[in-house]
């Protein structure tokens, strides 16, 4: 009982997965919350002339983002393909050899069938 | 040999990969936290989800670890410490919540919030009551149970996760076990 | 009643399949006609990056899939190509004559040679050895209304794909792995053609 409690237990408490976009909201949030402390404090009279230089760069850093975020997205998705395919390679391999296992079982067994009759 | 797609697995290559990615993300890359995130992701939320008993308040919890982690990557040495630092961190967070509420309706968990995932159950009447009676649990000792059964976490681990004596682990665990088949008995005769 | 299965133990349990030998992978025709006229078609293409990136996909806590992880391991590469038709005869022998040519250069050898009268399954298995060692794999398998090339390259831990036994459908051999013998006794047709 006690095995089986424990048992089912670990059943029902396996790890779920949050919302489709929980990862999405989350990484959209620490930009928000990085972007005013990646800006400059306050613009001096010196460094105005400098702002399209920060803009220009802050699209920059953006962009950046924007594209690693993508391709960690891509890498994931790749990764499962990946995974996915290896699972299905060694499952149709094992199953020729399975086949032919059969056949020399097959085989092997009528040899021993004529030979046990002579 | 099943082909359903799980959480990103943390064998020894992806243990590696995972510490690249956090030296990524120590130096700023986004896509690195977002790995971190996804790979750790189901295990936060499943904590902060049986521990609080509801979806919402649950992603909450899970942005606010994750949000703070962001903001501790330095002091985090390894992935291994940062799944450490992570099931700690929600479940302290996790606990502090539950004490500062006045009273919580637990059975008011509705199918849709259910708890387990309905597509692994074995006895989905067994799974549901199990689930729902780990909201009749205090804090710390759901917080134990979790641990132990989710997160396959040894007594000595969870002491050090929970900052806990041994002993009070295992008690917790000896109790809420006798606790949780006595109430089985009830709803499941 | 043993030799028959030191066929297969040897595939699985060859000692070695060490480093991997570049032309134990096969050049796979581009089957694209036959992909069009097939109802399904499998094509399976695992480079050693892809097949190290599926491997951190796969759960080391899972046991299964744990064992999978050490076979492919010291994997270099498994390509499959497979073909289901609708109606027998759909495609020729001349088809995957091209891997048979390349099947009877030096370092491959045929280990087992099956035709069934009742199936009409034919399934043909080949090793290359390289310095003593089995460096590759290659299967072809036709059916009437199916054909199938694997080829897997590099090192096949044989222990660990025996572990495999039962889950992936690998036969159950129930045999002592150590005794296996390299010599394929049984093979019908022991050289390749």
């Amino acid at each position: 009982m006690k095995k089986d409690l424990e048992s089912e237990l670990r059943e029902a408490l396996r790890p779920v997965a949050p919302s489709a976009d929980f990862t999405r909201r989350l990484i959209a949030q620490m930009e928000a919350k990085s972007a005013p402390a990646a800006a400059p404090p306050r613009a001096r009279p010196l460094a105005r002339p400098l702002w399209w230089v920060s803009g220009l760069a802050a699209s920059l850093l953006i962009a950046l983002g924007v594209q690693q975020h993508v391709r960690a997205q891509r890498e994931l998705a790749n990764g499962l393909e990946a995974r996915r395919q290896v699972l299905q390679a060694l499952h149709m391999t094992s199953q020729k050899l399975d086949l032919a296992y059969e056949a020399v079982k097959h085989q092997s067994s009528s040899l021993l069938d004529s030979e046990s009759g002579a | 040999m099943a082909l359903a797609l799980r959480s990103i697995n943390l064998n020894d290559s992806s243990l590696d990969y995972l510490d690249q990615q956090l030296d990524r993300a120590r130096a700023g890359q986004s896509s690195a936290i977002a790995v971190l995130i996804r790979a750790h992701q189901r295990s936060v939320y499943s904590l902060a989800l049986r521990m609080l008993g509801a979806r919402e308040p649950a992603e909450d919890l899970a942005q606010d670890v994750f949000m703070q982690m962001s903001d501790h990557l330095k002091q985090i040495e390894s992935n291994q410490h940062l799944v450490f630092w992570l099931r700690k961190v929600t479940t302290h967070k996790a606990i502090d919540q539950l004490r500062h509420r006045a009273r919580i309706e637990w059975t008011a968990l509705d199918e849709n919030q259910a708890i387990s995932d309905p597509t692994e159950h074995r006895d989905p009447l067994l799974q549901r009551h199990l689930g729902a009676l780990l909201q009749n649990l205090t804090p710390d000792a759901r917080a134990v149970v979790l641990l132990r059964y989710q997160e396959d976490l040894d007594p000595t681990d969870i002491a050090r996760t929970l900052d806990m004596p041994i002993n009070t682990v295992k008690s917790h665990l000896k109790r809420s076990l006798e606790s949780l088949r006595e109430r089985l008995e009830e709803v499941l005769p | 009643m043993r030799h028959r299965i030191t066929i297969l133990l040897w595939i699985f349990l060859m000692p070695g399949l060490a480093a991997a030998a570049p032309n134990a992978r096969l050049l796979l025709p581009d089957f694209s006609a036959l992909s069009k006229k097939a109802s399904e078609s499998v094509t399976i293409t695992l480079d050693p990056n892809l097949l190290a990136m599926a491997a951190r996909f796969l759960d080391s806590k899972d046991p299964e899939e744990a064992q999978t992880i050490e076979v492919i391991k010291g994997l270099q590469g498994i390509y499959i190509r497979s073909f289901t038709f609708d109606s027998d005869g759909a495609y020729r022998a001349s088809d995957i004559e091209a891997i048979r040519t390349q099947l009877a250069a030096p370092g491959w050898n045929r280990l087992v040679e099956t035709r069934s009268r009742k199936t009409h399954a034919n399934v043909d298995i080949y090793i290359m050895v390289d310095k003593s060692q089995a460096v590759g794999l290659a299967v072809i398998a036709s059916e009437p209304r199916q054909f199938t090339i694997v080829n897997i390259v590099g090192a096949i831990d044989l222990d660990k794909l025996h572990k495999l036994e039962g889950q992936l459908g690998v036969p159950k051999l129930d045999i002592d792995t150590s005794k296996a013998e390299p010599t394929p006794r049984a093979a019908p047709a022991p050289k390749a053609p």
